[in-house]
């Protein structure tokens, strides 16, 4: 072997020996476990109120409970482009769950995202954003979870990634570098409401888990409105597009505080509804918030200025379909596809049915930058949140079996009509996303836990 | 590195890229599976699936089709003076008259003329559809040789395919019930209409309407709604339209998200509402004419 070579490979072997034991390391300096941890009464009751509270504004139970498992026992799969990995089990059992956690192990776990054995967690769990949570929200957390949420007997769900990809140590390089210790810091220019707002925002509600762009990192390109006009500016995330909230056209510009508000508490308004990742949001967490946590966040979310180069509004072109479609004069496959299989939904005036139905005309998910979402709905169907607001939630029937040349023209259709402005979508788009909707995770919940659940009820 | 290195990258790079662009190219919706078409005896004969809503445009009587499609979807504003209530001929076809459950058009010019019990006669498509108007439309009969007529027949006519005369497509369709297997709750009914249909229809049945005024979701009793001589009137005919059909947009599954209730759900649910006033149909002292009245015929 030529010398060149031999240093190349030993001096290669060296750096990933090094690379290796830093890695291992940094959880021991980089996150360490809190030195003189409070000692939190897990039994008091206003304590435990309040900490369920937390955990709802958190959404632990979304991420930690697989659709037909039990309440906080793990087992949902989330994608990612190497396989899909699993939450875990977060009751108090404590073979199987966290019922050994002390509580500055729980806080680490949450803050910091170390396991107690010093293994770094994958950023699905958003420490990032849970970091800038203050102490005693921590600890009425921890509090619900140790007294308050049933044990459940479930082991974890090894994650589908292979061998090498599935080696923990490269997460602690990541940790280094993008989730450094943070705290949350006031903006002087915002109100007080507005700054609750942003702390909700930015911390535990973690909407920018969702709605900010990812990096090539994974890592959430910023943290805070502070740090950069890339927060909370749309992103997507197993095929669901989140689209931007900031006050631009194709964010929250024509949105109200109280339509926000009203979204957020029952996944509806007039003329739109929650549907994927965001109904879920909307069911399992924000339709508990306070009014006041809410007009906070309505109230934070109205200061968020455009991205520079996006225009503050939305101009509808003017409404040419309605009158078309109603006088009959049908020329185009995408027309008729409509009228056939959306109309007695969303009807010929693109307006649906308040609360029942979207409309089409004038959502931005129509026809947002990223037409993900807009294509996954339509190929998938999708459920609207269920909350105590309204009697009924309905569901959007899911139109796989169409091609994608008839998905694309009517989808296209839909993208211009009643004034709407969008980019083409192509068949590919469609195939693509087609190719998401098949390799959605299967969630794991065990047969046994099944029959159990059932018994229980 | 050497040009042949370079050139085996280049190429594998493009054979990968070709690979994936094929892929996605070909990746598209499974073939719709077939319905069986079977001849008088019910030998398989041929398969069907529903007419692609695309080729439409295609089709050489192209427009009159195409108003026919509009006609049944949108007869009440259309037809104004033959239709007496807020409905649509496909409030109750559902899904275009393509779905096998909800009262479809598939199999109808095919199975026209055809003897009806409630006449006692041999009815032709027109008269059919005349019925219809009459009774589930609250109006009047249009003119059996109208460009309307014929528009909604040749819409009936494309949906058929190419299924010959004499052939009929092998679907299953709501099966009447026998009134006398039941016993409806309509107390029970109504905490169901509150449930999973006012939504909809509204608290009182009276529906709900767009901005132009016409029906989004159809009413269920009241001036806007069917008459005493409709199928729809009779608990026969109502309850397995609703097991089948209603609520929609509650499911995952196309065409309309519709869920089977229960058959005491749909039978109680069916019991409250079908007995709410609605317009009368004097001429129903004509119908089943020399043969006893069916169970569910309605008086009043
Ligand atoms: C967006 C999804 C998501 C949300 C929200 C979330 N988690 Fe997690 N969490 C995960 C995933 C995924 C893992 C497993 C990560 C791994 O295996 O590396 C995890 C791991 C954990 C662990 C480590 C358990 C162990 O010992 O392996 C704890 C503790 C935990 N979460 C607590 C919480 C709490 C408390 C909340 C709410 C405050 C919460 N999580 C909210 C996704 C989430
Ligand atoms: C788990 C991912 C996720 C999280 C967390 C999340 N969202 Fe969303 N959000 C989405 C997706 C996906 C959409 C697009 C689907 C839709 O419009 O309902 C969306 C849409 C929205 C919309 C726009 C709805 C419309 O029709 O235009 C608003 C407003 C919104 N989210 C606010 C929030 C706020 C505020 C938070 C934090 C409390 C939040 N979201 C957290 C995924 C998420
Ligand atoms: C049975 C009624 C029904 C039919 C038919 C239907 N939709 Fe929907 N659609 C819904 C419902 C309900 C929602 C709300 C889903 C949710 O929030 O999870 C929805 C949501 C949507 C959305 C997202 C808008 C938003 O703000 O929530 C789009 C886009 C959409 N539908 C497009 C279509 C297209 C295109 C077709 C025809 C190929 C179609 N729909 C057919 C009922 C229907
Ligand atoms: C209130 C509900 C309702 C309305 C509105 C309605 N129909 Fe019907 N129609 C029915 C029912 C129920 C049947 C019996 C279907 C069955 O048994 O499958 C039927 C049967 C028919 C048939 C016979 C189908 C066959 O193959 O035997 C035709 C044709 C028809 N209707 C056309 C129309 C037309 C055209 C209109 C509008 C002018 C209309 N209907 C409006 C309920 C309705
Ligand atoms: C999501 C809205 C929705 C719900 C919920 C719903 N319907 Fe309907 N219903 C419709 C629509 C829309 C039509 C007309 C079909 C069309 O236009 O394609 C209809 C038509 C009908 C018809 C035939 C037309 C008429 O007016 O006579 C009956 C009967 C009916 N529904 C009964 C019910 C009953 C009973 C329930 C509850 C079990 C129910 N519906 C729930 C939307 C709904």
């Amino acid at each position: 072997m030529n010398k060149a070579i031999k240093v190349t490979i030993v001096g290669a072997a060296a750096l990933l020996v090094a690379a290796v034991g830093i890695a291992k390391s940094v959880p021991y300096w980089f996150a360490p476990k809190m030195d003189n941890p409070p000692t939190v009464n897990i039994h008091d009751p206003e304590l435990i109120a309040k900490g369920e509270y937390y955990a709802r504004v958190a959404d632990c139970v979304a991420c930690h409970t697989a659709p037909g498992g039990k309440p906080f026992a793990g087992g949902l799969g989330m994608q990612t482009p190497l396989g899909a990995i699993y939450s875990t089990n977060i009751t108090p059992d404590p073979e199987t769950g966290i019922g050994n956690y002390s509580y500055a192990d729980f806080e680490r776990a949450v803050r910091r995202g170390v396991r107690p054995d010093n293994v770094s967690l994958y950023p699905a769990m958003p420490s990032v954003s849970y970091m800038i949570a203050k102490d005693d929200e921590i600890e009425a957390m921890y509090a619900y979870f140790m007294s308050a949420v049933e044990p459940v007997r479930q082991d974890n769900q090894a994650s589908t990634i292979p061998w090498p990809a599935n080696m923990r140590w490269p997460l602690a390089w990541w940790q280094l570098i993008f989730a450094q210790p943070r705290e949350f810091a006031e903006d002087p220019t915002l109100t007080a409401q507005q700054n609750h707002g942003a702390y909700l925002v930015e911390g535990l509600a973690h909407c920018g888990a969702c709605h900010t762009p990812r990096g090539i990192g994974f890592q959430e390109k910023s943290l805070s409105n502070r740090d950069s006009e890339q927060f909370l500016a749309g992103s997507v995330l197993e095929g669901w597009y989140a689209k931007s909230l900031r006050n631009e056209g194709v964010g929250l510009a024509i949105w109200s505080e109280d339509e926000i508000v009203e979204f957020l508490r029952t996944g509806r308004t007039h003329h739109t509804a929650a549907f994927g990742s965001m109904s879920d949001v909307v069911e399992k967490s924000t339709q508990y918030f306070t009014d006041e946590d809410l007009q906070a966040i309505a109230s934070f979310l109205k200061t968020l200025q455009p991205r520079s180069g996006y225009a503050v509004d939305w101009q509808p072109n003017d409404d040419t379909t309605t009158a078309k479609l109603r006088s009959g004069n049908i020329t185009e496959p995408g027309e008729i596809i409509y009228i056939q299989e959306c109309a007695t939904c969303h009807r010929l005036d693109g307006k649906g049915a308040p609360r029942v139905f979207p409309a089409l005309a004038g959502n931005s998910i129509v026809f947002a930058e990223d037409p993900s979402s807009l294509i996954q709905v339509t190929l998938a169907g999708a459920k609207m949140a269920d909350t105590k607001y309204d009697m009924m939630a309905f569901t959007m029937p899911g139109f796989y079996h169409l091609s994608n040349q008839d998905l694309a023209d009517v989808l296209n259709f839909i993208r211009t009509g009643w004034g709407n402005h969008g980019s083409t979508i192509s068949t590919r788009d469609i195939a693509r996303m087609r190719r998401v909707v098949d390799h959605a995770p299967e969630h794991y919940v065990p047969q046994a836990a099944i029959r159990e659940g059932a018994h229980h009820e | 590195m050497n040009k042949g290195t370079v050139s085996i990258i280049a190429i594998a790079v493009v054979v990968v890229a070709a690979w994936m662009w094929n892929e996605s190219r070909y990746y598209d919706a499974p073939a719709t599976p077939a319905l069986t078409v079977v001849d008088a005896d019910g030998n398989a004969v041929g398969e069907y699936r529903p007419p692609l809503a695309r080729d439409m445009l295609a089709e050489e009587n192209a427009d009159s089709i195409i108003y026919g499609m509009r006609l049944l979807n949108e007869t009440a504003r259309l037809l104004p003076d033959n239709v007496g209530n807020g409905l649509n001929c496909n409030s109750c076809h559902m899904a275009q008259g393509k779905r096998p459950l909800g009262a479809p058009y598939i199999n109808t010019i095919n199975d026209y003329p055809k003897f009806m019990g409630r006449p006692q006669a041999v009815l032709n498509i027109q008269e059919r559809i005349n019925g219809c108007f009459r009774r589930s439309m609250n109006g009047t009969p249009i003119d059996e040789s109208s460009e309307e007529m014929q528009a909604m027949v040749d819409y009936m006519d494309w949906l058929r395919g190419d299924v010959e005369k004499g052939h009929r497509v092998d679907i299953k369709n709501m099966e009447y019930f026998k009134v006398a297997e039941y016993t409806p709750d309509p107390v029970r009914g109504e905490e169901i209409y509150v449930q999973q249909c006012a939504a909809c229809h509204g608290a009182n049945g009276e529906g709900m309407k767009d901005q132009f005024g016409d029906f989004i979701f159809p009413a269920l009793w009241g001036d806007e709604s069917f008459n005493l001589g409709a199928g729809m009137a009779r608990m026969s005919r109502a309850s397995p339209f609703v097991l089948h059909n209603m609520p929609i947009g509650v499911g995952l599954d196309a065409p309309l998200g519709q869920i089977t209730l229960s058959k005491q759900d749909a039978v109680d649910v069916s019991a409250y509402f079908t007995v709410k006033p609605r317009p009368d149909f004097p001429d129903k002292i004509y119908d089943w004419p020399g043969v006893p009245k069916p169970a569910d015929f309605r008086s009043h």
